[in-house]
């Protein structure tokens, strides 16, 4: 634990323990892939609305914009985004530098963006992709990204491994280590399991503990340790329980690797591993609602803060959506609920809700956070644009839940009902149009908010907090 | 306490422990419950679609006699060594292209699909394990979402011309139909017709092999 750096004179301290290149340029990165992977969103759901302005092109058509959609969110957007963020919250939290910060912090960031176009390129020009969905990179650079992950064991596990021997660590730290062991067995299962040493239903079943995995052992970990990190420093006070915090980890680490062939109930994998994932989905909600109000507790009495606070405003907004999804999934994990939402829309509003509506949320608030004072200022640019694009985010986000939600009834009532499939389609397209508009939202809130991280970063002296903010 | 709170600890049961009980359950389990259902290689699949002469094989005679100038050109001669390749070939483009992505392979019990997806008294199975336990389905096409229908059936549900003229410009044979169009898998012939290309055929083949397996007799006899 940091106590050595809390003392007077720790802020000097703590400046020399963070490499602020590594985080500008992470977080630079993973902001221009958010708006990337947004606009092949956006072309994708222009093709569902039978208006592709590239028809007919190879490598621009409307399946392989799908795959650089998806894969490009994991590896350009949230990659980026998470590793430049422990950049700046690891150190500052164990009281130690990472493990190198100029060649190994180097290389990494060259090798992530590397791998990221190589698997854009491969996608788009060389029909190469991987049919596991979030593992659509190209099977040969699944190799690459494992010892990628291995390295950035090494960089972040160091200063953890650290400070543990020193004392108890904080709850980012259980998170932190965790997630440093578990994504890249988690790639390297997902990946190669059901390409070299199974088959049809055996590799469905590594498929779908993959698609969970990546999200519950990869993407939560880390946003859980830094939501447990920039939540009590911005509101400069304890997380209300520790108990709690204990709680909602153990429950995390033993039953999310359990949940993953909920992605395919009713197929051929054998009925027990379906049944487990059901119980153990329950499960983990009770898990979530332990940490969500470990979380509204700590911000009681506080809560004034948000009005003023933008970047916490995102965290807890988050929270809440991240909330809904798991309660939501409570659900519609069940064998019932599966026979009508399966394969329908419902799971993609449910999709975009978790990843958009909390991860991206989250790394949004929590770079906005970081990023004035990476360039030594007190708070961003326009106080206008972060008010604006917070609410382009959030209404886009929410109309494109609702929308998809209720798309997902009607096209699974529809196929039920047995009407021809077409049907299913034109009912479907009044929803359709309705995301693009939504995801239009999303992307002109995305514009608004890489604009003022741009104005902030060229920004004169004088970009001062007003007391009030900076509660 | 303290212990639940350091490194090793928490690497170690959390990290590893509980993450191997988990792949145990989820997948290692079921990998030993499938292990005597036979792993079928592309080459395995041919020889079965030759000796059984399924329909699939029919289509692929079929477009051998009417694109014998690219068929001849691009895959020699019907056998089954050139079915395999061309399955492997359409495999291989079916995945680049996302198609995964907006059609399913997988026929549920539940919601009416084995009476959608399957024609009655032909083909009216849901999915089974041994007909995914092949070289074709690592990792295995089920897909996640439906925009068009499922496929694995697809076989019994439309001839070669169709998709022909499907995956040249779907609205020719589905009005209002948002499938992309994909005339790369097609080009001109010496009189100018436009035909199927390499990746085509293969393509081809590929989606008229999907659920051949489920029609018994071969699709002319059932069709007189």
């Amino acid at each position: 634990m940091a106590t050595n750096v809390a003392t007077a004179g720790g802020e000097a301290q703590l400046t020399n323990l963070v490499n602020y290149t590594l985080v500008k340029l992470h977080v630079a990165m993973g902001l221009i892939f958010f708006i990337i992977v947004g606009l092949m969103g956006f072309l994708y759901s222009l093709q569902l609305d039978g208006i592709y302005p590239f028809p007919g092109i190879e490598f621009l058509s409307a399946g392989r914009v799908r795959m650089i959609h998806t894969a490009g969110a994991a590896y350009g957007f949230l990659v980026n985004m998470f590793t430049g963020l422990l950049y700046w919250a690891v150190p500052r939290f164990t009281g130690y530098k990472v493990f190198n910060e100029k060649y190994l912090g180097g290389f990494m960031f060259i090798g992530l963006q590397a791998a990221v176009l190589i698997t854009v390129v491969a996608i788009l020009f060389l029909g190469m992709a991987d049919n596991v969905e979030w593992g659509e990179t190209p099977w040969w650079l699944d190799p690459i990204i494992v010892a990628w992950l291995l390295l950035h064991g090494i960089q972040f596990g160091a200063p953890i491994l650290k400070a543990s021997q020193k004392a108890p660590l904080y709850v980012t730290g259980w998170y932190i280590s965790a997630m440093l062991v578990w994504t890249p067995l988690v790639v390297f299962m997902g990946n190669f399991i059901p390409r070299f040493w199974s088959a049809g239903s055996g590799a469905g079943a590594v498929q779908s503990t993959f698609i969970h995995d990546l999200v519950g052992l990869y993407v939560t970990p880390v946003a859980w340790g830094l939501m447990y990190y920039f939540v009590p420093v911005i509101m400069k006070k304890p997380m209300w329980s520790h108990g709690l915090s204990l709680l909602g980890f153990w429950g995390l680490a033993f039953f999310y690797p359990l949940n993953g062939v909920h992605h395919f109930l009713w197929s051929p994998i054998p009925m027990f591993a379906q049944y487990s994932a059901v119980f153990a989905t329950v499960a983990i909600e009770f898990a979530v609602t332990s940490v969500l109000i470990n979380f509204m507790m700590t911000l009681r009495g506080s809560a004034e803060v948000l009005k003023y606070n933008v970047p916490l405003r995102y965290m807890y907004t988050g929270a809440i959506f991240y909330w809904i999804t798991c309660f939501q999934c409570a659900f519609h994990v069940t064998l019932t609920f599966q026979k009508v939402i399966h394969f329908t829309d419902w799971v993609t509003g449910h999709a975009h809700l978790i990843m958009f509506g909390t991860f991206g949320m989250w790394v949004l608030g929590m770079a906005e956070y970081v990023w004035p004072r990476l360039f030594g200022k007190e708070t961003m640019y326009s106080k206008g644009m972060s008010e604006g694009a917070y609410w382009l985010l959030t209404i886009g986000v929410i109309a494109m839940f609702v929308d998809l939600t209720a798309a997902g009834l009607v096209q699974g009532f529809d196929w039920i009902g047995l009407n021809p499939w077409i049907d299913s389609v034109n009912f479907s397209k009044p929803f359709w149009y309705f995301r693009s508009v939504a995801g239009i939202m999303m992307l002109t809130g995305l514009f608004m908010y890489a604009m003022n991280f741009y104005k902030t970063a060229v920004a004169g002296k004088g970009l001062e907090a007003q007391l009030r903010e900076s509660a | 306490m303290g212990k639940m709170e350091r490194f090793p600890f928490i690497v170690l049961v959390a990290g590893l422990l509980f993450f191997l009980f988990a792949d145990f359950v989820s997948w290692a389990l079921p990998i030993y419950v499938l292990k005597d259902i036979p792993m079928k290689k592309v080459s395995d699949l041919s020889a079965e679609a030759k000796a059984k002469n399924t329909s699939a094989w029919a289509d692929f005679e079929w477009i051998a006699r009417n694109y014998s100038e690219q068929f001849k050109k691009y895959y020699g001669d019907v056998n089954e060594e050139s079915f395999a390749k061309a399955l492997k070939v359409g495999h291989r483009w079916y995945v680049a292209e996302g198609c995964w992505n907006c059609h399913s392979q997988m026929v549920r019990p539940v919601s009416n699909e084995t009476l959608r997806f399957g024609i009655q008294g032909v083909s009216n199975t849901v999915s089974y394990p041994s007909e995914f336990q092949n070289e074709l389905q690592a990792p295995v096409l089920w897909g996640t979402k439906r925009v068009g229908p499922d496929l694995i059936r697809e076989a019994a549900v439309h001839n070669i011309d169709w998709q022909v003229a499907h995956l040249y410009n779907p609205e020719s044979t589905s009005p209002g139909s948002n499938m992309p169009r994909y005339p790369w898998y097609f080009e001109k012939d010496e009189k100018g017709n436009i035909v199927p290309n390499e990746r085509g055929i293969g393509l081809l083949t590929y989606i008229m092999w999907l659920g051949s397996w489920e029609i018994k007799p071969t699709k002319e006899w059932a069709l007189k």
